[in-house]
């Protein structure tokens, strides 16, 4: 069993590299995704420029990582979400349920696009900034940032799969969606320290891998954190990413069995 | 005429209950409270948190009256584009246009129950800020702030009924109303001293809905009288009326263009 | 080794009715069925809509599970051994959903190429000449939602031959199409069944089932009524004929009369513009005649034919669609 591992493993990346590349030709120019990753972190991060313009110091780099950790928050909860509801829409979740490749792997392909194409929008409110605004921008500490945002990705692609099966179970949970955007941002620290919030409040940032990734982002970015916590953050984010995938399969089991029993695959 | 009158307020309000159903069709008790409570709470609470980690605690009041105002805008945006443009999803409009009736009760009543449904949502905002942030109302007069309410809401309904005809252009209503909720929480001065935006931004938050209802609320709920803020709230409401009609105009020649291309279905 | 084996297979559906009392009712789709396939038969399942023909496709292409009994492809569970079984298959459901609409064809192929593991090398020619196979060759660069839906078919068939599965399930392949769009999809299976492929196939069209099929099982209200070659099946009439009367304004008591009457088979009415064809199957053939006339008494009566039995006329028979 051991030996064919490495065979599966080039398969499986294989089928995650087609499926990014497969949704990121379908989601493009979709509508909805322009705004979730680019217009309403631009909006946001506009408004926060002139709010917090009298903070001096980092604020503008704080800025631009804040909201484009928006961004990254609602294309999760909104696009990678409904990644197999719209699946299930579009009639094609069952021949994907009857391929031979695990569906976990084309929902990892399919949200590393939706992740990576939302870090656009940081990118974008980066350009915009530094160009438009001309505001001189800088990464303090390059290096800790680049692997904190890659470890980000990888939480997020974790996370997005916890939160699609989760959709997918229990259509309850779905309904609470429009419920779920905001209060991520207040908990996670995206735009403003989680100290000014109450304080039982703050266990529930601590289970929040978004929270990890801002404290990893914004620390690194602004040259305000010791290797210690930021590298703290990174076990904690990869320590969840774990977590999700092995909860992932198991719930995976349930809701595949589940859909071929009540017979919900399709649409009627 | 009174007969004829009689026909068109029934339509009206024939038109209003039906957008009203239209809209929540999908919902259930959940999809109600996240939407209509969740939601609105947490924009609050984010911006405001935001706001006074920009300018301090004691300007909490200023955000959380300009939030809360701006949930007219929830209602008056994304509920009467949806109730305009939604007839063109399920393909009704064809139907509608080859009525008899009044237009601009059929139009306008699509807007009549989301004010009222605007109009809770800034309460309810309004009573968030008292219970859990503990905004200050002991020098408001309630009757005077019910009535910047009642003005701002209607004028931001107006509004929303020339993005809903303006839905009728597009594919994406979704899309139109995302991008305009968020910019006026820019340009409506709710997390904003708007002096400090540059002068073409001004003037666009000027000539928008919205602005004078905050800066009224925001008056009245400091202790002004009436008569203060009695021209802001007279604009206010011209504007409004101005929204109404164009929208009006741009829903009629839209008919008639569909009628004579046949678009109805395939814009 | 049978290629399909059935076994008193059974499926329930308990769809939930209402928001607020909710009500479960209970639909047999598939009611104690069993089958098996050959290797290389075109094996046909015929019945009218409803009857639990795409149920049993779904449970055997592993994504439905049965409410009791079991099937083997190629010897493995499609429930406990489903792993197995989906490399060695592919299939088509009917219709025209299931694609990445704003992908082209040939990037909708390339994409379930790569979750079926086939080698990126040999997809490489695999694809074209797919599309090739299905007609596509032309269109695959266009997107599927500029497809006409004969086409979003074949390009369905196209996707199920990727892998080049042994064993193939085609459920309604050409329903929906315009005659000539039918006509090519039953090309294509046609070539299919010269490449020695295993092929199930279902339909609610006699005369594709009779074309193409090797053995067919007529199945209606969950049941297999009849299971044989399309010639046997057509034994079941074969003391029969048919006797066609075109009538102006049938009443309901004229048909219920002449259903009472022991003579009378089985009786179909086919409704054409104003007129009704009343297909009678009877014994007694061109005797009858008299007391069909007999009871049709003071209605305007057309064109009068006696006729041999086809498949039609067989299946008409075994789903006993009297007087519908």
């Amino acid at each position: 069993m051991a030996s064919i591992r490495p065979f599966y493993l080039t398969k499986y990346l294989r089928v995650i590299a087609s499926t990014f590349e497969m949704t990121f030709r379908q989601t493009v120019k979709d509508a909805f995704i322009l705004f979730a990753v680019l217009f309403q972190p631009l909006i946001i991060a506009m408004l926060a420029l002139w709010m917090l313009k009298d903070k001096g110091g980092q604020y503008i780099i704080f800025v631009v990582i804040g909201s484009g950790m928006t961004g990254l928050w609602s294309s999760l909860l909104f696009i990678s979400g409904n990644g197999i509801t719209v699946e299930r829409w579009m009639g094609t979740l069952e021949s994907l349920v009857a391929a031979p490749t695990p569906i976990q792997v084309v929902v990892i392909g399919k949200n590393l696009a939706n992740v990576l194409q939302s870090l656009g929008s940081m990118v974008v409110s980066y350009i915009l900034v530094s160009f438009i605004f001309g505001y001189p921008l800088s990464i303090a500490q390059p290096w800790l940032f680049l692997i904190s945002l890659i470890i980000t990705v990888v939480s997020f692609v974790c996370f997005g799969i916890i939160i699609a099966s989760l959709f997918i179970l229990n259509p309850d949970v779905q309904r609470w969606q429009n419920g779920l955007e905001f209060p991520v941002y207040i908990l996670c620290g995206f735009l403003f320290p989680i100290a000014l919030l109450p304080g039982w409040t703050t266990p529930l940032s601590y289970l929040l891998t978004p929270y990890w990734a801002a404290l990893a982002l914004h620390a690194s970015a602004q040259g305000t954190g010791t290797i210690a916590n930021i590298s703290f953050a990174w076990g904690v984010m990869l320590g969840y990413s774990i977590l999700y995938l092995f909860l992932s399969k198991r719930l995976f089991r349930v809701i595949l069995k589940k859909a071929r029993v009540d017979a919900t695959l399709s649409m009627h | 005429m009174f007969h004829s009158l009689l026909l068109n307020i029934r339509l009206f309000f024939r038109g209003a209950v039906l957008s009203y159903i239209a809209l929540f069709r999908w919902f259930t008790p959940p999809a109600y409270l996240a939407s209509k409570v969740i939601a609105p709470l947490s924009y609050m609470l984010f911006f405001v948190v935001l706001g006074t980690f920009a300018t301090g605690k004691e300007s909490a009041s200023f955000y959380i009256i300009g939030n809360s105002v701006q949930m007219a805008a929830m209602s008056g945006i994304y509920g009467v584009t949806m109730s305009i443009g939604g007839d063109r999803w399920d393909g009704t409009l064809p139907y509608l246009f080859a009525t008899p009736a009044n237009r601009l009760a059929l139009f306008v009543g699509r807007a009549a129950i989301h004010v009222l449904d605007g109009i809770l949502g800034v309460f309810l905002g309004l009573f968030w800020g008292i219970t859990l942030l503990g905004l200050d109302v002991s020098k408001t007069d309630p009757l005077v702030l019910s009535v910047v309410i009642l003005i701002t809401t209607f004028s931001t309904s107006g509004f929303g009924l020339l993005l809903g005809a303006l839905s009728l252009l597009t594919r994406n209503i979704m899309f139109v109303n995302n991008t305009v909720f968020f910019l006026l929480l820019i340009f409506s001065g709710a997390n904003l001293n708007l002096s400090l935006l540059p002068e073409w931004m001004q003037t666009i938050s000027w000539s928008l809905p919205l602005t004078r209802g905050i800066a009224s609320a925001r008056k009245i709920i400091s202790g002004s009288a009436f008569i203060e803020i009695a021209p802001l709230m007279g604009t206010e409401f011209l504007i409004g009326v101005l929204y109404i009609l164009l929208g009006f105009l741009l829903f009629r020649w839209f008919e008639f263009k569909a009628k004579r291309k046949g678009t109805l279905e395939v814009m | 080794m049978n290629a399909i084996e059935v076994d008193n297979l059974r499926r329930i559906y308990r769809p939930v009715m209402g928001i607020f009392r909710r009500k479960v009712k209970e639909i047999v789709a598939v009611d104690d069925i069993s089958f098996y396939v050959k290797p290389g038969e075109l094996f046909g399942i015929l019945g009218p809509n409803g009857a639990g023909k795409t149920t049993t496709v779904k449970i055997l292409v592993t994504i439905l599970i049965p409410t009791s009994g079991s099937a083997r492809i190629q010897g493995f569970d499609v429930v406990r051994e489903a792993e197995k079984v989906r490399p060695r298959i592919g299939f088509i459901l009917g219709g025209e959903r299931g694609l990445y609409w704003r992908l082209s064809g040939v990037d909708n192929l390339r994409y379930f190429a790569s979750l079926y593991h086939v080698d990126p090398g040999i997809s490489k020619s695999r694809i074209p000449y797919l599309m090739e196979l299905v007609g596509l060759e032309d269109r695959g660069k266009e997107k599927v939602e500029g497809y006409s839906r004969g086409m979003k078919q074949r390009l369905h068939i196209a996707r199920a031959l990727l892998h080049d599965p042994d064993i193939l399930f085609l459920d309604e392949p050409s329903i929906g199409l315009d005659p000539i769009g039918a006509r090519e999809v039953r090309e294509v299976v046609r070539n299919l069944q010269a490449e020695k492929k295993t092929i199930l196939l279902t339909t609610h069209y006699m005369f594709e089932a009779d074309a193409l099929c090797q053995r067919i099982a007529v199945i209606n209200h969950g049941k297999i009524v009849a299971l044989d070659t399309p010639e046997a099946l057509k034994e079941v009439v074969k003391d029969l004929h048919i006797i066609e009367v075109e009538v102006f304004g049938i009443p309901s008591e004229v048909i219920e009369r002449l259903q009472a009457k022991g003579f009378i088979e089985n009786l179909a009415v086919e409704n054409v513009e104003q007129r009704q064809v009343l297909l009678i199957q009877t014994a007694r053939g061109s005797e009858a005649v008299p007391d069909i006339l007999a009871i049709l008494n003071g209605l305007r009566v057309g064109k009068i034919s006696v006729r041999e039995p086809t498949l039609e006329d067989a299946y008409v028979r075994l789903v006993g669609n009297k007087g519908e």
